[in-house]
């Protein structure tokens, strides 16, 4: 295990670029809004991901962040182009429960108990019922609720409902993880915990990430790579390689290195797009 | 340190006390007036105690059994058939909810008409029931069903519909299969909807089959206070019945209540949780007393010092 850490940051993304995960191809999304016009949330939008990668989308609100994600998850159908995962359609990988989704909005249910809650897409998957205790346990802990194990949904705060989403996705162990905004409405504290609870549970498994987000630390921390949304119509304006070392530790936010990538991806944003 | 005080016409025991002297008040006042101005008041609107000294007298009022022994007896017959229809109804409510949740097409065939089922009128219909089951039991078993089957339908189709589209697209990325979308998702959303239902349902089953009762004879509630308003046996009777039946219908209402509350450990555990915050507001609001009490006391000494302060 522990090799398995120090393999991984020793990796830099050219020997990682090996196999594509992720393809998007000239994906298009149009809605229609009330008065029947086209709402375009998304135009051409190209982009490879590679197995083991963390990917960042990034934008302001109602670039498309939320719909290309979807799209991945084949939740939603593409109006234009196409979208392979590990050589299969959305929905091949969807059905074969290689998903990991944490919604913008946890999803939680009402009548299940916290941990309960975390066990369900382990009852998806069948698993014996000591099995799905343990490691509902497990995911618990790792996000500070074991203390809240036995209360339900609506005993809970905002962000310790965000935090039982989030355990729920990683409890299934899924090869490609998809998370909309999941940090967004934790506190500083919890947050920088998450951040680092999630690159440690990356670097051992080896997992796909699709992370979107809207706070450009966040996307820079985190990322190999950050692919920078515009709206009106939703695009990909820039994809910038994050070349910070891993593992990645806390301190190194205060480096001029990353501030310089900051500064790069605000750059490449207002440059391209706004 | 301030607690606030739960007021006293807010707290539970409070209004319920307040209604039920309020009927007893109106009641009394109505039966005063009625008592001068009818010429029999008793069948009108007798006293409160006279109906209570019916209801305890040991007086004969029918082949030798007292009146509240007749009400009980033919309460059973009533209220087996309408606990029967009940059950029968509940049940097709239910199914026929899952019927159209699962297909489009149920749902369009079926939901227009349900309602029509609610604008016939029983009585109306009591005669054709009996025509078709050619027994008396059966017939009234089958109209509380008709009647138990329409809110229990709808209200637990309206839980299947609330079920939101994030809870779906949750249960698609784990690649649900439906009968577990079914099991884990839409009858647990759905169930305190049909719960409603049921409490609609209850005193609608007690209501329908008393009153089928005084149609078609044969013992049961309905029969014995319409003999009663024939005056066939003692008027009083007639109220024992009308007393009793408010009460099961509202019993029934919070007996399902109670059933809801203890198969759903969500709401127990939201119930235990109020009851353990009123307790440490309890003890909160007890301390706050103490000191305040302390605070009058040491208040009063500082008062006599500074007396004895300015004196000297
Ligand atoms: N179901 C839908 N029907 C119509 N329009 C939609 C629908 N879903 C999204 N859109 C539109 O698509 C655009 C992109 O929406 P999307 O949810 O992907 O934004 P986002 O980048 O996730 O924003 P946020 O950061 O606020 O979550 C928006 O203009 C939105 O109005
Ligand atoms: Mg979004």
């Amino acid at each position: 295990m522990a090799n398995a850490v120090m393999e991984r940051s020793a990796q830099t993304m050219d020997v990682e670029s090996k196999e594509v995960e992720i393809r998007v191809d000239h994906l298009g999304v149009t809605f229609q809004d009330n008065e029947g016009n086209d709402v375009q949330a998304l135009t051409n939008v190209n982009l490879t991901v590679h197995k083991g990668e963390f990917v960042s989308l990034l934008g302001p609100s109602g670039c498309g962040k939320t719909t290309l994600l979807r799209c991945v998850a084949d939740l939603q159908e593409p109006t234009e182009g196409e979208i392979k995962v590990g050589g299969k359609t959305p929905r091949e990988i969807r059905m074969a429960q290689k998903f990991g989704f944490v919604f913008q909005q946890p999803v939680l249910f009402d009548w299940r108990t916290v941990k309960k809650n975390v066990e369900l897409p382990l009852e998806m998957m069948y698993q014996t019922k000591e099995r799905r205790s343990k490691r509902a346990d497990e995911m618990l802990e790792m996000v500070g609720l074991t203390n809240f194990a036995n209360h339900y949904p609506g005993q809970l705060s905002g962000g310790m409902q965000q935090r039982v989403n989030i355990a729920r996705a990683l409890g299934i162990r899924p090869d490609i993880l998809l998370m909309d905004e999941p940090f967004s409405a934790l506190d500083e504290f919890t947050k920088e915990k998450l951040h680092e609870d999630l690159l440690r549970i990356w670097s051992k498994t080896n997992k796909t990430i699709l992370f979107v987000t809207h706070n450009i630390q966040e996307a820079v921390f985190l990322s190999d790579r950050v692919c920078v949304l515009s709206p009106h119509p939703g695009r990909l304006s820039a994809i910038v390689d994050i070349t910070l070392p891993r593992p990645r530790t806390l301190d190194m936010r205060e480096t001029p290195e990353f501030n310089e990538l900051v500064r790069q991806v605000r750059d490449s944003f207002e440059g391209g797009s706004l | 340190m301030e607690m606030k005080k739960v007021p006293l016409t807010k707290q539970k025991w409070f209004q319920v006390l307040f209604w039920i002297l309020f009927i007893i008040v109106a009641w009394e006042v109505g039966a005063s007036v009625v008592a001068v101005t009818k010429r029999t008041p008793e069948n009108v609107m007798p006293h409160l105690y006279q109906i209570l000294a019916a209801a305890f007298s040991t007086k004969p009022v029918s082949s030798g059994m007292s009146a509240t022994m007749v009400v009980l007896t033919s309460a059973r017959a009533t209220l087996l058939r309408a606990f029967g229809g009940f059950l029968l109804g509940a049940a097709l409510g239910f199914v026929f909810a899952l019927l159209m949740q699962m297909s489009k097409a149920v749902e369009k065939m079926i939901f227009p008409y349900l309602m029509l089922i609610q604008l016939i009128p029983v009585l109306g219909l009591a005669p054709i029931v009996l025509a078709i089951t050619g027994d008396i039991n059966k017939s009234r078993i089958i109209i509380a069903a008709i009647l138990s089957f329409y809110p229990v339908a709808n209200n637990t189709l309206a839980g299947f519909k609330s079920v939101s589209k994030e809870r779906y697209e949750l249960m698609a990325t784990y690649a649900a299969k439906k009968y577990q979308i079914y099991g884990k998702v839409l009858i647990p959303a759905a169930s305190p909807y049909f719960f409603t239902g049921l409490k609609i349902a209850a005193p609608l089953a007690v209501t329908a089959s008393i009153l089928v009762d005084t149609l078609q004879g044969d013992g049961g509630l309905g029969c014995m206070l319409s003999q009663s308003l024939k005056h066939a046996m003692s008027i009083y009777v007639f109220w024992l019945i009308v007393f009793f039946s408010a009460f099961v219908g509202i019993f029934s209402t919070y007996l399902i209540s109670f059933i809801e509350f203890i198969t759903s450990p969500a709401k127990r555990a939201a119930w235990n949780g109020r009851s353990l915050e009123k307790k440490h507001r309890r003890a909160a609001m007890k301390a706050a007393r103490k000191e305040y009490r302390k605070e009058k006391e040491d208040g009063r000494d500082l008062i006599s010092q500074t007396c004895s302060e300015n004196k000297a």
